[in-house]
C-alpha cells in the first residue's frame, strides 16, 4: 500500500508541489526554532560555573576621582579595607566594567602553537576576584599577590579557551610569540554563563589588576552576606559616595543583571516563536483545506475504493498516508538543507544540536501533518459508496 | 448465490419519504448470468448496490453465497465485497492518475499478496480483456471501450464469483458495446461467474439468461 501510495502522490507531483513546498517551507522554520531552543536548552542545563546570588557591583564614575595612579591606589586600598570591615562583606576585588551580564566586554586574543583563538573574553581583577564571584578552578591555582612581580605574565582561562587552543596540560603553558608579551596559565577554571543562562560561554582569560591598570579598575564587585537588606545597601552606597567625592556611584546586583540578560533572549526568542506559530497555523490551515478540498474532488475513487474491498478505515487511513508521503517528499528535501549546517559548520554550532532539531523538526511536522489529515481522513471514511459511485 | 427477500429500500429526507424498492424477492444462481432493465429512476441500480453490499435495505434480508449480510461490520463487509464481488461501472470509475496495471491492481491492495503476485495477475487480467499492450497507458490515453476492458480487467482480478456490473455498455457506441458483451459472455460461459447486469439495452439483455424487469421499485412478473 505504501508504494502504492508513494505512486500515486508521485504521479500527481505537479498538483501537489505547493502543497510540498508550502511543508518544505514549514520544516525549515521549524527546523530553525528547534536548533535555537535546543541550543538554548542545552546551554540552560550547563552549569553556571560561577556564583551569582549576593554579589553587587558598585560602579564609580572616574570623573571625581584622582588622575594620579598612587592616590589612586591608596584611595582604593582604603575603600575596599573600610568594607571588609563591614560584617556583611565577606569579599571584595576591583575589577574593570565587563562585570557578567553587563553590556561591556573587553576582548583579546590567544595563540598556541599554531592555534590562534579570537574573541577572548578578558577579566581584570585582584587576587580575590575568582571568590567573590564564586569561580571553581577546574586544575591549577587561581592569583596569589606574587604573580604581579613574575617573568611571564600569569593568567588563568576556562575550558572553552583550553578546548579551543588544544592544550593537552594547560596549567604551566607559555602563550604568545617570543616576541610579544608572554603569558602563562596557571590556572584553569569551569565555563562562567557570563552572557546569560541561554548563551554558550565562550573562551575567557583571567588577568590580576597591577598598578598599571588601577585606573580602569572602576567596579568593585561585593561579595555580600544573605542578610544583607536595602538599608545594608544604603550604607555602602554612602560610604562610598564619600570616600569617591563627585563621582556617579552606582549599585546593581548581578541576580538582577543575570535576569535583564536572559529577557535580552528570551523575548526575541518567544516573538519568533510566536511568529513561526502564525506561519505554521497557517500552513496547517491551508493544509487541512487543501486535503478537504482534495476529498470532495475524489467522492468517486473513494467510492471505488469501497466498492472493491477498502473498509471504512482503511480508505481513511489511505487519506492520511497520503498526506504523510507528502510530507516525507518535503522532508527529503528539507532534510537535504538542515545537513549542511552541521557539516558547514554553519553558525558553529556543535552537530548534535542540529541533528536533535532535525529529528524534533521531522516529528513536529509528521504530527502537525497526522493532525491536519486525522478529520479530512474522517470524512473521507463517511462518504458513502453508492451515493458517491452515483454521483460520478 | 444471491438471495434477495422481500427487500425493501426507503430513502428518507427531512420532508420526503421515497420508497425506491419494493418488496423484491430474487434469487440468482451460481453461473447465472441476469439482466435487469426497466426505465430510469425504477430502482434497478439501487438493487444492484444492495447486491453488492454498497446499501443497506430499509427491510428484508441480502444473502450472499447463503450468508446473511445486515449483521457483518464494516471491515467484514469489505473484505466480503472483495474476495466475492467484481464491480463494472457505466463510467468506469478508473483513477487517472495511475496506469492501467496499477488500476487493475487496486483490489489486490487490499488482500494480502506480494507485489510480484499482484502485478502477474493483473497483467493475466488484463491480456485477457485484450489489453496486455497497454499496461503502462493511462486510462486518459485510453477510448472508450478500452477503458471499459480495463475496469473489467479491475473487476476479475481478485477472481470473484459475482460480477454487478451497472451499464456497463451505456456509454459506448453498438460495436464496442458488443465487444464488452462478449467479454462478459465469455467470462460468465468459461470461468462460471456469476454475472448481474443493469442494462436499458434489450439486445444485450437478450443475450443474458435471465431477464428481470423493474418499474416503479417493484419487480415486474
Amino acid at each position: 500500500m505504501l508504494r502504492h501510495l508513494f505512486k500515486l502522490i508521485w504521479n500527481k507531483k505537479k498538483e501537489n508541489f505547493l502543497l510540498i513546498s508550502e511543508i518544505f517551507i514549514s520544516f525549515i522554520v521549524t527546523f530553525a526554532v528547534f536548533t535555537l531552543l535546543v541550543n538554548f536548552y542545552r546551554n540552560y542545563k550547563k552549569p553556571a560555573g560561577m556564583t551569582y546570588e549576593n554579589v553587587w557591583t558598585v560602579n564609580i564614575g572616574s570623573t571625581g576621582l584622582s588622575k594620579n595612579k598612587d592616590s589612586l591606589l591608596l584611595v582604593h586600598e582604603n575603600l575596599k579595607n573600610a568594607l571588609l570591615s563591614l560584617p556583611q562583606i565577606k569579599a571584595v576585588s576591583y575589577t574593570g566594567n565587563n562585570t557578567p551580564f553587563s553590556n561591556s566586554s573587553t576582548m583579546s586574543g590567544l595563540s598556541y602553537l599554531h592555534h590562534d583563538v579570537s574573541r577572548v573574553d578578558m577579566y581584570r581583577g585582584e587576587t580575590s576576584y575568582g571568590k567573590v564571584l564564586g569561580l571553581k578552578l577546574v586544575s591549577g591555582r587561581w592569583f596569589e599577590n606574587q604573580d604581579r612581580a613574575v617573568k611571564y605574565s600569569p593568567i588563568v582561562i576556562n575550558q572553552v579557551a583550553v578546548e579551543k587552543l588544544m592544550i593537552k596540560n594547560p596549567v604551566g603553558t607559555v602563550l604568545g610569540n617570543k616576541n610579544e608579551n608572554q603569558l602563562k596559565i596557571i590556572g584553569v577554571v569551569e565555563d562562567m554563563k557570563d552572557k546569560g543562562d541561554f548563551l554558550a560561554p565562550g573562551p575567557k582569560m583571567y588577568t590580576i589588576s597591577d598598578t598599571g591598570s588601577v585606573a580602569y579598575m572602576s567596579t568593585i564587585l561585593l561579595k555580600v552576606s544573605p542578610d544583607a537588606d536595602a538599608n545594608f545597601e544604603s550604607k555602602v552606597y554612602k560610604l562610598i559616595a564619600n570616600s569617591s567625592k563627585g563621582s556617579n556611584v552606582e549599585i546593581g546586583h548581578l541576580t538582577e543583571a543575570r535576569r535583564k540578560k536572559n529577557l535580552e533572549v528570551l523575548i526575541p526568542m518567544i516573538i519568533l516563536m510566536i511568529i513561526s506559530s502564525f506561519l505554521i497555523f497557517n500552513v496547517a490551515l491551508g493544509l487541512f483545506g487543501v486535503l478537504w478540498y482534495n476529498i470532495s474532488k475524489r467522492r468517486g475513487e473513494i467510492g471505488l475504493r469501497r466498492a472493491i474491498g477498502a473498509s471504512a478505515f482503511s480508505v481513511s487511513s489511505q487519506l492520511v498516508g497520503e498526506a504523510l508521503v507528502l510530507a516525507t517528499f518535503s522532508l527529503i528535501i528539507g532534510s537535504f538543507f538542515a545537513i549542511q549546517f552541521p557539516l558547514l559548520h554553519v553558525f558553529d554550532l556543535p552537530a548534535p544540536i542540529y541533528l536533535t532539531s532535525l529529528f524534533l523538526s521531522i516529528v513536529f511536522i509528521y504530527l502537525l501533518v497526522i493532525f491536519c489529515a486525522l478529520y479530512p481522513g474522517k470524512h473521507a471514511a463517511s462518504i458513502h459508496p453508492a451515493v458517491a459511485l452515483h454521483e460520478d | 448465490m444471491i438471495q434477495l427477500n422481500n427487500i425493501e429500500k426507503v430513502y428518507r429526507t427531512d420532508t420526503i419519504e421515497t420508497l425506491a424498492l419494493n418488496n423484491i424477492s430474487l434469487h440468482v444462481e451460481k453461473g447465472e448470468f441476469l439482466s435487469i432493465m426497466g426505465p430510469s429512476g425504477c430502482g434497478k441500480s439501487t438493487l444492484l448496490n444492495l447486491m453488492g453490499l454498497l446499501d443497506m435495505p430499509s427491510r428484508g434480508d441480502v444473502l450472499i453465497d447463503r450468508q446473511t449480510t445486515q449483521q457483518m461490520p464494516d471491515a467484514q463487509l469489505a473484505h466480503f465485497r472483495n474476495s466475492k464481488i467484481g464491480f463494472i461501472f457505466q463510467s468506469y470509475h478508473l483513477i487517472n492518475d495511475l496506469q492501467v496495471l496499477d488500476n487493475v491492481e487496486l483490489p489486490l491492495l487490499y488482500r494480502k499478496s506480494t507485489a510480484k503476485e499482484r502485478k502477474e495477475r493483473a497483467t493475466e487480467a488484463l491480456i485477457k480483456v485484450g489489453l496486455g499492450n497497454r499496461i503502462k497507458h493511462f486510462p486518459t490515453q485510453l477510448s472508450g471501450g478500452q477503458r471499459q476492458r480495463v475496469a473489467i480487467a479491475r473487476a476479475i482480478v481478485g477472481r470473484p464469483e459475482i460480477i454487478l456490473a451497472d451499464e456497463p455498455t451505456g456509454n459506448l457506441d453498438s460495436a464496442m458495446g458488443d465487444e464488452i458483451m462478449n467479454i462478459l459472455l465469455e467470462l460468465n460461459r468459461v470461468d462460471g461467474t456469476t454475472i448481474v447486469m443493469v442494462t436499458h439495452d434489450a439486445n444485450m439483455a437478450q443475450r443474458t439468461h435471465r431477464l428481470v424487469r423493474l418499474f416503479d421499485g417493484s419487480q415486474v412478473l
